[in-house]
C-alpha cells in the first residue's frame, strides 16, 4: 500500500517508514500539514497515518480540507492526545481509526489494513469463512454438522476475528472492537477469553486462531476446514 | 436554645434586675431627701435665726401656725425636757434627735407612717416636726412592680433577642458549612452564597470564597499536573519503545532477551500513565461521560462473563451470588472498568484456589444499589484497608507486583464521581469491596404500571 505518513517529530516519523517499509508498504513522509495536503494532490494514497499536532496546521484542519476536496483517503489518527474526550473527537471529525502515542508499530500496521479494508467492502458482517459459519438466532459456531455453544463474549470475539479474517488483529483492536473498553485492562483479558473460544472450537474440529506472539492473533480461513 | 445564647441573655437579665434594683434603691432615697428637705424648711420657719428657741416661745408659735392651717400634711410637737409631751395633736413617742422614719396615730387610731425631724432646744426640751410621707408604701406599690415589670421584660426581651441573634449567626455560618461540606464531598466547586449577607459576614464569606477559588485552582493544576507529565513523556516513550521493537525485530540474537525484557518494562512504564491519564481524567470531571439510567444486573453478569476466564487462568473461582434488580444512573465505560479493575486485583492479588463471588442488592430504604466483591482470600488488615486505596499503594501480602497501583485509587473516583462510596471490609475470611450506589429514583414513577 501506498502510505502518506504526517509527523512533525522525525524520530518518531523515522520509526514509522521503516516499519511499514518493513510490512512491504511504500511510506512517504510530510512533516508538515500544508507538505501533506500538497502530496496528496499530487498523488493518491491508499491510506493516511496523520498526527494530529503539527508545527502548521492541526490534523483536524488536513482531514477537513482533503475531505473538502473530495479525495480524502481513509485516515488513521495519531496523537499523544491520550483522552478519552480527544479520540472522540477525532473520531466525530471522521478519522477512520485513532492511535494513542505510544504505540506499537504492529498495531499501527494492522489498524491500517483494518481501515483499507472496511473502507473497500463497507461493513458486511461475515458470517462464513471456510466451513465455519455463526448462527445468530442460537448463538453458535457450526462447522458442518457440529455446533457449539458460545457465550455472548465468545460470539462476538469469533465474529470479530471472522470478520477480519486472514488480518492481523491485535489486543487493543479487540479490547475496543469486542468489548468496547477504552481503558487498558491490566490483566490479559483477550488471551483468556480467546482461549475458551479456541478450547470449544477445537471440540468442534478445528483451531483457525493462530497467536501471533507480541502482535495479535489471525483468524485463518484455510484452517475453517 | 444553645447554651452560649442561654447564657448570653441570662446576664442581660440579671445586669438588668441589678440596674432594676439601683434605681429602685436611688429612687427611695430621693423621695425621702425630698420630705426631709420639707422639713427642713419647716424648722427653718419655726427656728428662724436669731429668734427665741425656748419653749415656751415655741409652743406660741406653734399654736399660732397650726390655727391657721386647718389641713396640713404636717405636725408638731413639743417635748419637754422630761420628755412629756407638752403639745401636738399627733400621738407618738419622742423619736431619736435628727431625722427618722416614724409611725404615728393623727386622730384616729389608724397608724401612719412618716418622717421626723427632732430638734434639742436649748433649754432640754424637743420640737418635733412630723410630715405624713407614703414613700414606703409608694416604693412597695409602684416603684418595686415597675421595677421588676421592666427586668421581667428586659430580661425577656434580652434572651429573646440573644437566641434570634444566635439564630441569625447560626443561619450564616450554616451557608459556610453546607460550602465545607459540599467540598468535603469532593465537589470543589461549593461556594458560600452572597445574597442577603452584609458586613462583617459579606467579608467572611468573600475571603473564604476567595480562598477556595485559590484552592480550587491549586488542586486543579495538581490534577492537570499528573495528567500533563503522563501525556508530555509519552512522545519520547514512543521512540524509546519503536526502538526496542526496531531492535527486536533486526536482530534476532537478542542475547538473555535484554531487548525484549525492556520493551516489557517500557509496556508497563506506559500502562502506569495511562492510569494516572484515566484518574486525572475521572477526577477532574474532563472525562466525557454518558450518564444514563443503567440496569446493574446485566452490566455484571457481563463482566463477570468477561473476567471468569481471566480468574480461572489465574486458578481461583468467580461466581454469581444473588443479583437484586437495580437501576442507576451512571456511565457504562466507567462501570466496566471499575468491576473489571476490582476483578482483576482477585486475579491478581490473591492466592491461587481463592473463590470470589460477586452479589447485588437493593437497599429500597437507604436508596441504595450494593454491590458486593467478597473473597475468601487472606484478606487486608484494618489499617492496610486505608492505605490499599491510595495512588501508588500495594497490599504488603500481594504476591504480585502487577498493576499500575493505581486499580483501587481508579475504582474509588469512579464510585465518587457517581456519587456512590467504595468500602474495604473483612469477608471473615478474606475481603469484601462494598459498592453503593445512589438507585435512580425516577424508575419507579416514569414506568407505565
Amino acid at each position: 500500500m501506498d502510505i502518506l505518513v504526517v509527523e512533525d517529530d522525525s524520530a518518531i516519523a523515522g520509526l514509522i517508514g521503516r516499519g511499514l517499509d518493513a510490512m512491504g508498504h511504500q511510506a512517504m513522509l510530510a512533516d508538515s500539514g500544508h507538505a501533506a495536503i500538497r502530496e496528496c494532490e499530487s498523488r493518491c494514497f491508499d491510506a493516511l497515518v496523520l498526527d494530529r499536532m503539527l508545527p502548521d496546521i492541526s490534523g483536524l484542519e488536513v482531514m477537513a480540507r482533503l475531505r473538502a476536496r473530495g479525495k480524502a483517503p481513509p485516515v488513521l489518527m495519531l496523537s499523544a492526545l491520550g483522552s478519552v474526550q480527544e479520540r472522540i473527537d477525532g473520531l466525530v471529525a471522521g478519522a477512520d481509526d485513532y492511535l494513542t502515542k505510544p504505540f506499537d508499530i504492529g498495531e499501527l500496521g494492522a489498524r491500517l489494513v483494518a481501515i483499507t479494508r472496511r473502507s473497500g467492502l463497507r461493513e458486511e458482517p461475515e458470517t462464513q469463512v471456510g466451513q465455519l459459519r455463526l448462527d445468530p438466532a442460537g448463538h453458535r459456531a457450526v462447522l458442518g454438522e457440529n455446533s457449539a455453544s458460545l457465550n455472548r463474549r465468545e460470539y462476538s470475539l469469533l465474529a470479530f476475528l471472522m470478520r477480519h479474517a486472514d488480518q492481523l488483529v491485535t489486543r487493543s483492536m479487540l479490547l475496543q472492537g469486542v468489548w468496547n473498553y477504552d481503558f487498558e485492562p491490566t490483566t490479559n483479558i483477550v488471551e483468556s477469553n480467546l482461549s475458551r473460544l479456541r478450547t470449544r472450537l477445537q471440540r468442534l474440529g478445528c483451531d483457525p486462531v493462530e497467536t501471533r506472539r507480541g502482535h495479535g492473533y489471525v483468524l485463518r480461513s484455510e484452517r475453517c476446514v | 436554645m444553645g447554651r452560649l445564647p442561654l447564657g448570653f441573655g441570662l446576664a442581660l437579665a440579671l445586669a438588668m434586675a441589678m440596674a432594676g434594683g439601683f434605681v429602685y434603691l436611688v429612687a427611695g432615697v430621693q423621695l425621702t431627701a425630698e420630705v426631709d428637705e420639707s422639713l427642713a424648711h419647716e424648722r427653718n420657719h419655726l427656728l428662724p435665726p436669731g429668734a427665741q428657741a425656748d419653749t415656751t416661745a415655741l409652743v406660741a408659735r406653734v399654736t399660732a401656725i397650726e390655727a391657721h392651717r386647718w389641713i396640713s400634711d404636717r405636725g408638731h410637737l413639743l417635748f419637754d425636757r422630761t420628755g412629756r409631751r407638752i403639745l401636738g395633736r399627733v400621738d407618738m413617742p419622742m423619736p431619736a434627735a435628727g431625722y427618722s422614719d416614724v409611725r404615728y396615730r393623727d386622730v384616729g387610731v389608724k397608724l401612719h407612717s412618716g418622717r421626723a425631724l427632732c430638734i434639742q432646744l436649748p433649754d432640754g426640751g424637743h420640737l418635733v416636726i412630723v410630715a405624713h410621707s407614703e414613700i414606703g408604701e409608694i416604693m412597695r406599690q409602684m416603684v418595686l412592680p415597675a421595677v421588676i415589670g421592666v427586668v421581667l421584660v428586659a430580661g425577656i426581651a434580652a434572651l429573646t433577642g440573644s437566641h434570634l441573634f444566635a439564630h441569625m449567626i447560626a443561619q450564616r455560618i450554616a451557608r459556610a458549612q453546607s460550602a465545607a461540606d459540599t467540598i468535603a464531598r469532593g465537589d470543589l466547586s461549593g461556594r458560600i452564597p452572597l445574597d442577603g449577607l452584609d458586613g462583617i459576614f459579606a467579608e467572611q464569606a468573600l475571603s473564604l470564597n476567595r480562598m477556595l477559588d485559590r484552592m480550587a485552582e491549586m488542586v486543579h493544576s495538581h490534577r492537570q499536573f499528573a495528567g500533563h507529565l503522563a501525556h508530555d513523556l509519552r512522545t519520547p516513550l514512543t521512540r524509546l519503545k519503536g526502538l526496542l521493537a526496531e531492535e527486536l525485530a533486526t536482530s534476532p540474537g537478542d542475547r538473555d532477551g535484554l531487548v525484549e525484557r525492556a520493551d516489557r518494562e517500557c509496556a508497563s512504564i506506559i500502562a502506569i500513565f495511562d492510569s494516572l491519564l484515566r484518574l486525572s481524567e475521572i477526577e477532574a470531571g474532563s472525562h466525557p461521560v454518558g450518564l444514563q439510567p443503567l440496569a446493574l444486573r446485566p452490566v455484571i453478569e457481563d463482566v463477570a462473563e468477561t473476567m471468569e476466564p481471566v480468574i480461572a487462568d489465574a486458578g481461583s473461582q468467580l461466581s454469581l451470588g444473588q443479583l437484586d434488580q437495580a437501576t442507576v444512573l451512571a456511565d457504562l465505560g466507567l462501570v466496566h472498568q471499575l468491576l473489571v479493575n476490582l476483578l482483576e486485583n482477585i486475579a491478581l492479588h490473591t492466592p491461587q484456589g481463592t473463590r470470589a463471588r460477586i452479589s447485588l442488592r437493593r437497599d429500597a430504604a437507604r436508596g441504595e444499589a450494593v454491590l458486593t466483591i467478597a473473597d475468601n482470600g487472606p484478606g487486608l488488615a484494618v489499617t492496610e484497608r486505608e492505605r490499599v486505596i491510595q495512588p501508588f499503594a500495594r497490599g504488603a501480602t500481594a504476591p504480585s507486583r502487577q498493576g499500575s497501583g493505581l486499580g483501587l485509587a481508579i475504582a474509588e473516583a469512579i464510585m465518587r464521581f457517581h456519587g456512590g462510596t467504595l468500602e474495604l471490609a473483612d469477608a471473615a475470611p478474606g475481603l469484601a469491596v462494598i459498592l453503593r450506589l445512589p438507585l435512580f429514583a425516577a424508575k419507579e414513577s416514569s414506568e407505565p404500571a
